[in-house]
């Protein structure tokens, strides 16, 4: 590739030699041209001169000088253009974390008038940093690309993507836009800072980010410079890219794309099928990767229970991803990013295609979309005059099985991959070696790819190994697979067939020829396999072996003759009946009629109540702690709730049916706890209670990082003398934040005025101190909770809930009188220093001291058996059963503040209720169902099903992966990824050295 | 909402003061003693109503209907109408004893360095005056195993009763046996950057059973030699293995484990085998049954193995073996303060699987006994026995039940205090003179 047949050398350049300038004209004749998805000539012309397209179609003149190519029986199309590229990039060194090993590092060390963080970087600039690669170019050429988005995958923000073409030239000419587009992710990349370190930092640091490169535009460079975001609001209204890997991740970007009035194209991870509805809500445009996992290795069936009912779905379901977002009318190019072997991509494309993905779409989506993503569809993507000469020449349709790329032509020069004027050689052929009859040589394929066999005495077939370039032919093969020897040949065409030299395996060097005997020899092709059915099993909601095909509908319900806990004052109801429609209780009482279109639930010898709300969950959420920092107020745990987590299923089946999300307890003020009804197979909006606006504290041995190793001794506060600071300064902040703002606000000329700068944090606590957000605290001890109460008190916020208050007993007085909720573990104590005190009365206390108590979990095994939890207060202190119900059900619901909602068996509340076939209470009690809003979904008979249905549809996938052993395709060992567990105190980056079962748990 | 119920005015005249140690251990039983009026539960799936139960210098002499039983001379009777009678809890697999506060390293004495430490004995760091020791009694665990934990051999575990000055007279059975963990056929790896953990084949695992199979093969020829020396203090202490006097404990989950370490361990020469954890133990009923092996099953209160698992397998494991003729005890596995909560562990098997709870309690009393080779002394009521009792307003099994007013230990009666009833006591008083 480096002997360009000639160049557009750059002007200003100077030059070892003669100039040499051609005019670059070429014609294509009698060619099917692909100009555009939506338009094919065929028998046409394209006309090119000086790297441009001049003409295409049938009437095209060809001007003299030009020089014109036949391409009869071949096709042209517009070559491809990727958008996800780090071609060109420096490599990027992932930061060496995890573990907790290291000491945290809070400041950036990047040095300049930088923003604060380094996963920050719209600094960082493609079209500076790129350096043509040409074996990678090379690569990627023949695969048929022509044109690339290329930027630094590193980072948060990652600056601005440069669009480049494979032209194999320097980067002055490979460059055709340098601030084509901006980049953003998920990702920290190579920064080495503490913060973020969690998924919802990530989004909290990303939208503080848009808030102060807003503030800065309007006048806070007055204040400060700072090159990161001067960067950012130069590339802002650039086209936005986001790579998201995943299907949640897609809707997570979006959601902050929506906050700052950007609609990101989003690279997706493959799995949109499982989420497509709430995708092409987004409304935005995906960049699809193409890869689809190896089947798994079944063969034992025990080995094989490891793999889970999604992994097998997966496999069987991904090559239809691109079919099902085509289906839906989201709009999408394709990339080969993700790709190991970037080789595959066409390979997998004609999967998909088989799956059902139009060509058209295809086509589109790795042309005239993509230009018109990055704003060069006056460019590349399609073969109109004025375009760019960057196009493939192919044997055939493109995404037909034997096409052949021939030419790839970047900017007017040509690269060959596969020669045009390959000879048609395919025919049987008799062979002799040494003038002795020695079989037959059987050439087959397309006359781009012929394949060999040699067949001797008709039954031996080997293959030998094979290359033809330029009327010279190379066969080398073992005879005799015993003796091993290679029969080495090479020669030349030759009349009607081949001859030359031959080196047997014993060195004697010998004469050989190859005689056409038929022409075009159909020998059966080893095509005979039947085309496999691409039929598939049922998407299912939320995708893991417990999903539903269809989600369980809201039904109109008749619960009669139960005995019914209804947490008001009519107390415990016996043979009562409750009725349900559109989602809420509408009547509860004795001796009602089931309504029209409704159905009855016999409730005879069961206990109905509403549903237990689980006050402090880790369940369904991808990460738990931002710890890089002791406030971490800006976070929002809604940015990263789990939909699929199977927790939720478990929890149903243990009659949990709303759980309250906390952040965990790394730092002093965590994050926004989001709370979720256990709606299985709804999406991530459809499970959130927007009203219920909560956010974690968290004091003691956590916030101070007394059990996290020696290296965690950097982050202020190691005490809980400075526990109390942080909240003074936090909260002394926020309330001049908030007089800031007032004042701003209030001023009539406030658009002469610099804004006060948005702080999303400040925003928390200035909502805690507006009494429109309220506190969850993790405490165990009394002198912490005690000054937490103190610190409120003076700066007049307050304080909702106690969680843990493992020694709430002991101040059970003040918080009566301050109305603070206690919420805590019956029976919990002894795995750590600050529960030596704990003890199983404190609820006990804590209630006859008029405190609203709730018992939780913090522990997604604990919580799915809350009812046998709360029947321990009832041991411990004797609190009366009523009470102790309200524990887990109607006094959580308080402390949430949505007791209008939800609680209890009242007329007009939300239909959340759970039958259990015996009094809640009891350790032998179990769920019949469990209804959230009216609709059940947790049904103890349909389970028992399920499982059933489950071992079917696992043992058709594993029959159909045994297939494909069979054929020899690539396998994969079964293996399992799983989310981690969360609990409390589980830190990104953080390992408690002595980590061991009760103290592990971090309650 | 100012009130206050006694848990039954039994606090044992504790209820002002505070004491700062433990309560001193039960005084050896003088005098013949008669509770009456009960719901026995033997323990071996029969219950008596109204029944009456009598025992003698720590042994049970008479259990029967009310009536049927005549008290002895000078025996001291207790009307305990209406209450409910159990054997002591038992509770295997524990580190009850050797471990006070879990992030307290100075507190930890269960796991020793090295991987061959078949020599460390649990028994002689079995701490009686661990404050967690009496809140277990009070929810009626009586018997505790104490076992060493890590390595590949962890050391030989000792079972003791929930009361005692010192270990040497709170054991009720020294060295019952030595703990191995077998290598799990699937091990996870956590990857840091997704947060992630990915099971998969435990590639490593041939390496510790060949370390097994050489050590075991060893110390079994060290045990054919009447007086060795040099004495290896490793190998000595298997030789108990070999002639059957103490139990082998396999922990063992996935159901390649079990039967791959049951066979080892027959080959071995060992004599007696029980598999500890056991989660996949109910695929292969039928190889333990037929290997007579008893498994102990770790904490039921957990979740399932996979996200494809019934959601219920964990609650249902100890009955599905129970009804494949395996015989099944349910523990808390290394877990220490929370085995006070074993019997609702039984509750919750009865409740979810299909087992009465009288079937169940066999899981913590009976079949626990029998496994660690006490079923002569404890884990029923039945007469001969050990006089491990106790009495409680309800059924023990369920939490409302489970309030436990006697406890009885080698017919010692036992003082229930205990350091959460001292403080709840103590605060109750701050708001009673508020």
């Amino acid at each position: 590739m480096a002997l360009a047949v000639y160049c557009h050398a750059q002007e200003t350049f100077p030059r070892n030699g003669a100039y040499d300038e051609r005019t670059g004209r070429y014609a294509f004749t009698n060619a099917t041209i692909v100009v555009d998805p939506k338009t094919t000539i065929e028998n046409a012309t394209l006309l090119i001169e000086d790297g441009v397209i001049r003409e295409t179609g049938k009437q095209v003149k060809i001007p003299a000088g030009t020089v014109t190519i036949d391409l009869k029986g071949k096709f042209i199309y517009a070559s491809l253009i990727e958008l996800d590229s780090d071609y060109g990039m420096p490599e990027v060194r992932r930061a060496q974390g995890g573990g907790g090993r290291q000491t945290p590092q809070l400041e950036s060390n990047k040095k300049g008038a930088f923003g604060w963080n380094q996963a920050i970087q719209p600094e960082m600039d493609a079209s500076i940093l790129f350096t043509p690669d040409a074996q990678k170019a090379a690569d990627l050429r023949k695969i048929g690309f022509g044109t690339l988005l290329v930027h630094a995958h590193d980072g948060i923000v990652r600056g601005n993507g440069a669009l480049v073409t494979l032209t194999g030239e320097l980067a002055n000419k490979a460059i055709l836009n340098s601030k084509a587009s901006a980049h953003f992710s998920f990702s920290k990349g190579s920064s080495s800072q503490t913060y973020p370190s969690s998924g919802m930092g990530v989004v909290a640091l990303l939208r503080q980010n848009y808030y102060d490169a807003d503030w800065y535009a309007k006048g806070g460079k007055q204040k400060e410079t700072n090159f990161s975001l001067e960067a950012f609001n130069q590339i802002k209204g650039l086209p936005s890219f986001f790579e998201a890997n995943d299907k949640y991740s897609i809707l997570r970007a979006d959601k902050i794309g929506d906050e700052f009035g950007i609609q990101y194209i989003i690279r997706g991870g493959g799995d949109e099928y499982q989420r497509i509805r709430e995708i092409k809500e987004t409304k935005a445009t995906l960049l699809l990767p193409l890869v689809f996992p190896d089947a798994y290795d079944v063969s034992d069936p025990w080995d094989a229970e490891v793999v889970t009912m999604s992994q097998l779905k997966h496999w069987e379901l991904a090559p239809r991803n691109a079919s099902e977002v085509a289906k839906a009318e989201i709009p999408f190019a394709l990339t080969t990013s993700g790709l190991k072997n970037k080789s595959d991509f066409w390979k997998n494309l004609r999967t998909a295609i088989e799956y059902g993905l139009p060509k058209e779409r295809a086509l589109a989506a790795l042309t005239t979309l993509p230009a018109s993503l990055v704003k060069a569809d006056n460019k590349i993507g399609s073969l109109k005059p004025g375009m760019l000469a960057n196009f493939i020449i192919t044997s055939g349709d493109l995404f037909s099985k034997d096409n052949v790329i021939h030419e790839n032509w970047v900017l007017g020069k040509k690269f060959v991959l596969t020669a045009l004027d390959a000879p048609d050689v395919r025919g049987t052929y008799s062979l002799s070696l040494n003038n002795q009859p020695a079989g037959k040589l059987q050439i087959t394929g397309s006359p781009e790819k012929p394949e060999y066999k040699i067949v001797v005495q008709d039954s031996i077939k080997i293959t030998p190994k094979a290359t033809l370039a330029n009327a010279l032919l190379t066969l080398t093969y073992q005879q005799d697979k015993k003796t091993g020897g290679t029969t080495r040949l090479t020669g030349w065409l030759s009349g009607n067939g081949f001859m030359g030299e031959g080196v047997l395996p014993n060195g004697t060097v010998i004469p050989w020829s190859a005689v056409l005997t038929e022409k075009n020899a159909t020998i059966a092709a080893a095509d005979t396999a039947k085309p496999k059915s691409k039929e598939t099993g049922p998407i299912v909601y939320p995708f893991v072996g417990y999903g539903n095909e269809t989600l369980p509908a809201r039904e109109t319900v008749l619960i009669k003759n139960a005995t019914i806990w209804t947490n008001e004052k009519e107390g415990i109801l016996q043979n009562a009946d409750v009725i349900v429609q559109n989602g809420k209780i509408t009547k509860v009482g004795k001796g009602l009629t089931v309504p029209s279109g409704g159905r009855t639930i016999d409730g005879t010898g069961k206990h109905l109540t509403s549903g237990i709300i689980d006050e402090h969950s880790h369940i369904a959420l991808f990460s738990i702690n931002e710890g890089g920092q002791s406030s971490s107020a800006e976070v929002r745990m809604s940015d990263v709730v789990n939909p699929d987590d199977i927790n939720i299923y478990r929890q149903l089946a243990g009659g949990v049916t709303a759980s309250h999300l906390l952040h965990g307890s790394a730092n002093s003020i965590g994050g926004q706890s989001a709370m979720i009804k256990l709606k299985w197979g709804a999406s991530q909006s459809e499970m959130v209670v927007p009203e219920v606006k909560t956010i974690k504290f968290a004091l003691g041995e956590n916030v101070k990082q007394s059990n996290w190793g020696d290296v965690q001794r950097v982050r202020f506060p190691q005490t809980r003398m400075g526990v109390e600071q942080i909240y003074f300064d936090h909260f002394l902040r926020a309330r001049d934040y908030a007089t800031r703002w007032k004042n701003y606000n209030a001023n009539a000329k406030k658009q002469n005025i610099v804004p006060p700068r948005r702080d999303i944090e400040l925003d928390a606590l200035a909502e805690i101190l507006g009494n429109e957000r309220f506190i969850t605290c993790h405490s165990y001890v009394q002198s912490e909770i005690n000054m937490l109460m103190h610190v409120a008190d003076s700066l007049k916020f307050r304080i909702n809930t106690f969680t843990h208050i493992l020694e709430g007993y002991k101040l059970a007085d003040g918080m009566q009188k301050r109305g603070i909720g206690g919420s805590t573990f019956a029976d919990w104590w002894a795995y750590k220093m600050e529960v030596k005190e704990a003890i199983p009365y404190n609820a006990a206390l804590m209630y006859h001291e008029g405190v609203t108590v709730a018992i939780n979990s913090d522990d997604a095994e604990m919580a799915r058996r809350l009812n046998q939890e709360a029947a321990k207060t009832v041991e411990y202190g004797g609190v009366p059963e009523e009470e102790a119900w309200k524990m887990v059900t109607l006094n959580p619901a308080k402390l949430l503040h949505v007791e209008d909602r939800m609680g209890s068996v009242k007329a007009g509340k939300d239909a959340d209720l759970v039958l259990w076939n015996a009094s809640p209470l009891s350790v032998y009690s179990r769920p019949d169902f469990t209804m959230v809003e009216g609709t059940i979904y947790f049904d103890r008979k349909k389970d028992e099903e399920k499982q059933k249905s489950m071992l079917i549809e696992r043992e058709r996938l594993i029959q159909k992966m045994l297939g494909e052993k069979v054929e020899g395709k690539p396998t994969q060992k079964p293996e399992a990824t799983m989310p981690r567990m969360w609990h409390c105190e589980d830190i990104v980056g953080i390992h408690a050295e002595h980590i061991h079962v009760g103290y592990e748990t971090g309650k | 909402m100012k009130r206050y119920k006694l848990i039954a005015g039994l606090l044992l005249g504790l209820t002002t003061g505070v004491q700062a140690q433990n309560p001193a251990p039960a005084k050896p039983q003088t005098k013949p003693i008669v509770l009456t009026g009960a719901t026995i539960h033997i323990g071996n799936g029969e219950v008596v109503q109204n029944g009456t139960i009598a025992f003698d210098k720590g042994i049970i002499t008479q259990v029967g209907v009310a009536g049927t039983v005549t008290a002895p001379a000078g025996a001291e009777t207790i009307d305990v109408k209406g209450k409910h009678i159990f054997p002591g809890i038992i509770s295997l697999n524990t580190t009850v004893g050797l471990q006070e506060i879990a992030s307290v390293r100075a507190t930890l004495d269960y796991r020793e360095v090295g991987e061959i430490n078949p020599h460390v004995r649990a028994l002689v760091a079995y701490n009686t005056d661990s404050e967690v020791i009496p809140t277990l009694r009070g929810n009626g665990v009586l018997v505790s195993q104490a076992v060493p934990q890590g390595g590949a051999i962890s050391g030989s575990s000792s079972v003791f009763y929930s009361d005692g000055w010192n270990w040497e007279d709170a054991v009720l059975k020294k060295d019952d046996g030595i703990w191995i963990s077998w290598p799990p056929f699937l091990a996870g790896t956590f990857d840091n950057e997704t947060f992630t953990y990915t099971i998969k084949r435990n590639d490593k695992r041939q390496e510790t059973i060949d370390l097994f199979k050489q050590t075991f093969a060893e110390a079994r020829a060290y045990a054919e030699i009447a007086n060795p020396s040099p004495v290896n203090l490793r190998l000595a202490a298997m030789k108990p293995l070999f002639d059957g006097t103490t139990n082998l404990y396999i922990r063992a989950d996935y159901a390649k484990d079990i039967i791959e370490s049951i066979r080892f361990a027959k080959e071995a020469g060992v004599k007696k085998i029980v598999i500890a954890g056991g989660n996949e133990s109910y695929k292969v009923t039928t190889f333990l049954k037929e290997n007579d092996v008893p498994v102990i099953v770790n904490t039921t209160h957990r979740l399932p193995d996979g996200v494809d698992e019934n959601v219920y397998m964990p609650y249902e494991l100890p009955g599905l073996l129970h009804k494949a003729g395996v015989k099944v005890a349910v523990t808390y596995a290394d877990e220490w303060w929370r085995t006070r909560n074993l019997g609702f562990l039984a509750g919750t098997a009865s409740g979810f699987g299909n087992v009465t709870p009288e079937e169940a309690l066999q899981f913590v009393t009976r079949n626990a006994a029998d496994i660690i080779g006490a079923g002569q002394q404890v884990g029923t009521l039945e007469k001969g026995k050990q006089a491990s009792l106790l009495v409680s307003d309800g059924d023990i099994l369920d939490m409302r039940g489970n309030v436990v007013q006697m406890v009885f230990i080698r017919g010692g009666k036992v003082n229930l205090d205990d350091k959460q009833k001292r403080l709840y006591n103590k605060y109750k008083e701050k708001y009673k003179t508020k």
